[in-house]
């Protein structure tokens, strides 16, 4: 039990990207072949043994399977591999981490580059197990906020979004979640890059320099289905008070203009997007399709039929073409002409956490589990890591890799002919003190200066008024341990309810985090179970899912004195019943 | 797509056995070139060639990291299980996604006590056991690589089609009168004729028992014996299998006639007494100790006498030779696994056969060599724990007080044909040695420790592995005296033949159950402390149809219940004793309990968390069960404990609270404080 307690860093254990092509020959020593190494204090010869072996075991599984190596497990260590080419992408931690904790790992590993401490220390930023077990988002907690604020917050993004360059963006207060318009796991790389930026002075950059250091802005790389997700958020740009001129260009004239400065994808790709049906709302959050009531306009969704609701691109070849045309010369444009100078590589490996993990984004369900994973991008992000390492550690080998960098999104579609290239797009944060205004933005958006204006003037005054609210607000006491635990997990939001969060996992709650995160993974591998109650000599614990939502439960005292032999009358079993009835106050229906 | 696959540290190939899929991809990988013509050495050689840098990794991860590969998972979701036994590294693989890793390392476990129950104490030295598994003659190998291979495929057969094997217990024919006459019999009439005969040769019958396919009619133990264990059991099961393979098609006379043979009503029936010796009191009476010690063996160039390790012949397919199987045995001194035996597997029609386990004339050698191997085990032990050479001699049992034991056993040694002059100069020399003292003593000592018991396992080997005798009078049971206890037990079954192999297949049925518990589907009830099950059966075969049909659904409900099992035992790993699952359209339930002897129901305890690639759960490979009772058991002083399992499949539609009903109701009725199962 007590290998469950350890700190994150602990169960972490290794990260490392290995490049085999760099070691042919006899002389070749490993350790050239070894790009990263976490932790870097390791000595170098067990950085040698552990890429060395792992690259060797591993490629010789794969030529016996015909197929890469997912998950190597050691006595103490478990690794999730990811192989491609030479390469070898590897996260280790210990054994106790559930699967699916290490999967989820995987996802987001690509996304590390050279700030895999960033990535950790978010990780490790005061989120509890439970929420480890779901890779849930940190919420703040509603129950202390007043509801008028959520909805103030929803407002806010969609005033912002009266802009045609807006597509979508969320609003952070500490590290979290207030209100979101994006998908959980879009939202989820934004909090990570946003965490990496709090601690760093604001880089005044420049187009935004006339609104200070509050101002920062990034280029960012979205897969076709985020951006599609994003575009059929159904938002009514008819109360724009600033009518671009390309609102009413023809749609297909724009398509073929030369740079994407003139193509505001937004607008072009709304008509033809059939997504914009209702079920893209449903997966927003709650304050925001409260409030989304206001701005949303049936005339909107009525060109198209709703489509079956699949979470794939729609894009047919025909309509898919241009955009790849186009996008090696946008991939030039986002990196070289928006002029953020040194600051662009260092972007660069964030930015492709944007262009991460297609799947997640349509998934719902599956996507929080995290059961499957697309690693389509590796390559692009091993690029762009690889310069990083090079100009950001001073490894000083390598420097061809910079000239790479450009190239992976073609590379990317040459190679998976089949796969949709990443959509450059600019990620702009407004932060005022702890609270930060994310918008992803169309990247001409950052050349826009009236609408870059209209955007800051107008979210101001709301956006200092919504932090010194939530400033004010005190931190939610956690209320005397009741007489149950709970957790309730919604899938399609990846948020996370429980009486026991923000709390350090204190020892009496171990059996309950223990059986949850077994129940959880048991959930996620066997589609056709409903409920569960497992127990053990501390605790009986109740698990129950619905496509939407896991609720697990536990019942404090009673007798746990039981012979453990099948008796109707014994307490287990009285748990759904008693989760049922308690849960309903803290707005959880099991009915 | 599977294999599994044995390999030395020098990835020497021990052992392979892979399906023809896997066979063909590693022909296809190895390229057509390689002489595929001439079977076995191109392929090993291939195999071998493709799997040592696997193999070659792990022996580098423990040297230096002392961690090493427990699985790989690859994307397209092959899976590679690996277990290091020793020297000795175990690799599993599926790639056709019917079994899991735990399926894998189960198969590994059971592999490795196949070959310990084949091989004996010779396991405990890696350079001994690796000469045994690979034979230098290519004729040899291949004869004894095909009988582990299809006592490997006759075990997989039993796990994915027998319940008795899904579960890991034993499962008796439920016909209380036959039964008990049977037993009767054996005890009066065969065992005693055959221990009074003189042409046993010496060997004396201490079991015997009748199986109907897997199932056991009838077992006696004689007053002597010690209780066979149910991981030996299951063992000795698969390996009649093995020799005489149920044909569960073929072997089903007439279905018709299940009615009005066991339209006896439920209660008739009973379960005899197993046998005088009660196999259940082991658990209370048996001294603690721990299981089998492992010994290690790491010197490469230990030396053997040349002569002695001339390759050991396989029996010759004489169906009178009776197997040597080595199995555990406990007496009021002690535990002593491994100990050697002969295994008489008498067909008596298709599908029924007669087992005899007889102790053969020399067995007292090997309680005397598993003596000394534990004490040189436990004073290398001692000195690698760093303990001053004098000191460790001087821990319990002192080599003073095997001394003049070794020194006798070495003079009786002498007088028989068993050679032992190697033996006896390790042992001089170690005598010499551990007078000394000085610098570098203790590892000279281990050195030597080592030295002693791998000439300990080689003189074992001699004893009990290489067919002792004259050719004219190979010690055995006359074939005559085989011959006469077939015909004796044939001549009684006679009449009861036919019955028998339908009432193997319908031991008990649902059909009984359906009234007094409406909406269940089936059940599975184990009494862990014996090592017995029962369940209504689930056979699906072209032939044979269960009550629930044949085709989808009943292949259904059975992938329901084979997953069950496994499912509960990775929470039962967990520590979690009692487990009620909503699955689709079904209510399944699992319970874990302990009672006492009188049948009353003990506290739910603790159950120990086991990590991820611990030994499987079960009793066939690794006896978690008797591990769970000892545990448990610390708290239960005085006390005989039993551990009981029952397991259920419910409509989803039946409210919970009539499935626990129900649960409970089966949990008692079906073992009684008696142990009778009324059914």
């Amino acid at each position: 039990m007590a290998e469950l307690v350890l700190p994150y860093s602990r169960r972490c254990n290794y990260f490392f990207l290995y490049d085999g092509s760099k070691v042919r020959g006899e002389s070749d020593q490993t350790r050239e072949g070894i790009c990263y190494f976490y932790p870097e204090e390791t000595p170098l010869d067990r950085q040698e043994l552990l890429c060395g072996q792992l690259a060797g075991a591993g490629r010789c599984v794969s030529e016996l399977s015909s197929s890469p190596v997912r998950i190597l497990n050691l006595h103490r260590n478990r690794f999730a591999i990811r192989m491609e080419d030479d390469l070898l992408w590897a996260l280790g931690c210990s054994v106790e981490s559930p699967h699916r904790q290490c999967l989820y790992q995987l996802n987001s590993q690509e996304t590390l580059a050279s700030r895999w401490a960033q990535y950790l220390s978010h990780l490790q930023s005061g989120s509890s197990e439970l929420q480890h077990i779901f890779s849930c988002l940190t919420t703040i907690d509603s129950t202390n906020v007043d509801p008028l604020l959520l909805l103030k917050a929803a407002l806010i993004l969609q005033a912002c979004q009266r802009c045609p360059l807006v597509l979508a963006g969320c609003i952070l207060f500490k590290g979290r979640v207030v209100s979101t318009q994006m998908s959980p796991q879009l939202t989820m790389k934004v909090m990570v890059h946003e965490s990496g930026t709090y601690t760093k002075p604001q880089r005044p950059n420049g187009q935004s320099s006339s609104f200070g250091s509050a101002v920062s802005s990034t280029a960012v790389f979205l897969t076709p289905s985020e951006l599609q997700y994003l575009q059929s958020t159904p938002v009514d740009k008819d109360f724009s008070s600033h009518s671009t001129p390309h609102k009413n260009t023809p749609l297909k004239k724009t398509r073929l203009s030369r740079t994407l400065s003139d193509t505001p994808s937004s607008t072009e790709s709304e008509p033809s997007d059939p997504g914009s049906s209702q079920s893209p709302q449903k997966l927003l959050s709650p304050h925001l399709s409260e409030s989304s009531v206001y701005s949303s306009d049936p005339s909107q969704s009525t060109p198209n039929p709703p489509p079956p609701q699949s979470p794939e691109p729609p894009l047919s070849n025909g309509k898919h073409s241009p955009v790849e045309e186009s996008l090696e010369e946008s991939y030039y444009h986002s990196f070289h002409s928006n002029g953020e100078g040194g600051s662009q590589i260092d972007n660069g490996g964030d930015s492709s956490a944007f262009g991460e993990n297609s799947h997640l984004n349509g998934g719902g369900v599956d996507g929080a589990c995290g059961e499957e994973f697309n690693f389509r991008v590796a390559k692009e992000s091993h690029d762009n890591k690889v310069s990083e390492e090079v100009s950001g550690r001073g490894c000083g080998r390598v420097q061809g890799h910079e000239v790479e960098t450009p190239d992976p999104p073609r590379s990317d579609a040459f190679e998976h002919p089949g796969e949709s290239p990443l959509i450059p797009m600019t990620l702009y944060l407004h932060r005022v003190k702890g609270l930060v205004l994310a918008l992803l933005v169309e990247p001409h958006f950052l050349s826009d200066k009236a609408s870059m204006e209209e955007v800051y003037h107008s979210s101001l005054a709301s956006l200092n008024g919504l932090e010194a609210h939530l400033r004010s607000v005190s931190p939610g006491v956690p209320g005397a341990p009741g007489p149950y635990i709970f957790a309730h997990f919604d899938c399609i939001q990846s948020t996370l309810t429980s009486n026991l969060s923000g709390r350090p996992g204190g020892a009496p709650e171990r059996p309950f985090v223990r059986a949850t995160s077994l129940l959880h993974s048991h959930f996620c591998n066997t589609e056709t179970l409903q409920e569960a109650i497992i127990r053990s000599a501390g605790a009986a614990v109740y698990g129950t899912r619905s496509v939407a939502q896991e609720t697990y439960f536990q019942q404090h005292g009673g007798s746990l004195r039981n012979s453990g032999i099948p008796n109707h009358q014994d307490s287990a079993f009285s748990l759904p019943g008693k989760a049922r009835h308690r849960l309903l106050k803290h707005g959880v229906n099991l009915l | 797509m599977k294999c599994l696959l044995i390999s030395s540290q020098s990835a020497e190939v021990l052992f392979h056995w892979t399906d023809p899929e896997f066979y063909q991809n590693v022909q296809a990988q190895y390229g057509a070139s390689q002489e595929d013509g001439h079977g076995l050495p191109a392929f090993e050689d291939s195999i071998s060639t493709l799997f040592a840098p696997i193999i070659i990794s792990c022996i580098t991860m423990v040297d230096r990291l002392g961690d090493s590969y427990t699985s790989f998972t690859t994307e397209n979701n092959h899976i590679y299980v690996l277990h290091q036994f020793d020297e000795c590294l175990y690799i599993a693989v599926n790639g056709d996604g019917e079994e899991g890793e735990g399926d894998l390392r189960r198969k590994i476990y059971v592999m490795k006590k196949m070959i310990e129950v084949m091989f004996g104490m010779v396991t405990l030295s890696s350079n001994l056991l690796k000469r045994e598994l690979r034979p230098q003659d290519t004729e040899q190998r291949a004869r004894l690589w095909e009988h582990l291979q299809s006592l490997l495929e006759t075990y997989s057969h039993l796990r994915e089609n027998d319940q008795s094997f899904l579960v890991e217990a034993v499962e008796r024919l439920i016909h209380p009168t036959l039964c008990e006459q049977c037993i009767e019999f054996l005890e009066r009439r065969l065992v005693q004729q055959l221990n009074s005969s003189v042409e046993r040769a010496g060997e004396e019958v201490l079991h015997a028992f009748i199986l109907v396919h897997t199932k056991l009619l009838a077992f006696y133990s004689s007053r002597n014996a010690s209780t066979l264990s149910t991981s030996d059991l299951l063992s000795l099961i698969i390996m009649s299998q093995n020799m005489y393979p149920s044909n569960t098609d073929q072997d089903d006379p007439n279905p018709e006639d299940i009615e009005s043979t066991s339209g006896s009503g439920p209660e008739s029936f009973y379960t005899p007494e197993p046998s005088p010796t009660d196999m259940d009191s082991r658990s209370s009476d048996m001294p603690v100790r721990e299981s089998t010690p492992l010994f290690e063996f790491v010197d490469p160039d230990v030396q053997m006498a040349e002569d002695s390790l001339h390759t050991l012949e396989v029996p010759p397919p004489d169906p009178s030779t009776p197997r040597r199987v080595f199995l555990e045995v406990s007496l009021k001194d002690g535990l002593f696994p491994m100990m050697p035996h002969s295994m008489y597997c008498l067909p008596l029609w298709p599908g029924i056969t007669l087992v005899l386990l007889t102790k053969i004339p020399t067995s007292a050698v090997a309680m005397s060599v598993y003596t000394f191997l534990e004490a040189f085990a436990k004073l290398e032990k001692r000195l690698n724990e760093g303990q001053e050479g004098p000191a460790a001699t001087r821990g319990q049992p002192t080599i003073h007080d095997i001394r003049s034991k070794l020194d006798k056993f070495i003079k009786a040694l002498g007088a028989s044909e068993i050679q032992s002059a190697q033996l006896q100069n390790v042992w001089t020399d170690f005598k010499n040695r551990i007078g000394r003292g000085g610098p570098g003593f203790n590892r000279e000592l281990i050195r030597s420790c080592k030295n002693m018991k791998t000439q300990l396992c080689g003189v074992y080997r001699q004893c009990f592995l290489i067919e002792s005798g004259t050719a004219d009078s190979p010690r055995r049971l006359s074939p005559g005296l085989q011959e006469r206890a077939q015909t004796m037990v044939q001549d009684k079954l006679m009449d009861w033949k036919d019955f028998l192999l339908v009432k193997s297949k319908r031991n008990i049925t649902m059909v009984s159950y359906l009234e007094d518990f409406p909406g269940l589907i089936h059940f599975i009830c184990v009494d862990r402390s014996t090592g017995q099950m029962i369940a209504p059966s689930l056979n699906i075969t072209e032939r044979n149809v269960s009550e629930l049909g044949k085709g989808p659904l009943a292949q259904f409900i059975k992938s329901k219940v084979w997953s069950l099992v496994s499912t509960t035992r990775r929470y039962l790993q967990k520590g979690y004793s009692t487990v009620t699952l909503r699955d689709g359209d079904f209510y399944f339930c699992y319970f874990l309990w302990f009672e006492n002897e009188t049948g009353y129901k003990l506290e739910a305890g603790d159950i120990p968390v086991l990590p991820d690639d611990s030994a499987p759960i079960g009793m066939l490979a690794w006896d978690y069960y008797r591990k769970l009772l000892r545990y448990y058991s610390k708290n239960h002083q005085g006390e005989v404990v039993k551990c009981y399992e029952l397991l259920t499949v419910h409509l989803g539609v039946i409210p919970t609270e009539v499935i626990l009903q129900h649960c409970r109701q089966l949990a008692s009725k079906l073992w009684e404080p008696s142990r009778n199962p009324l059914l």
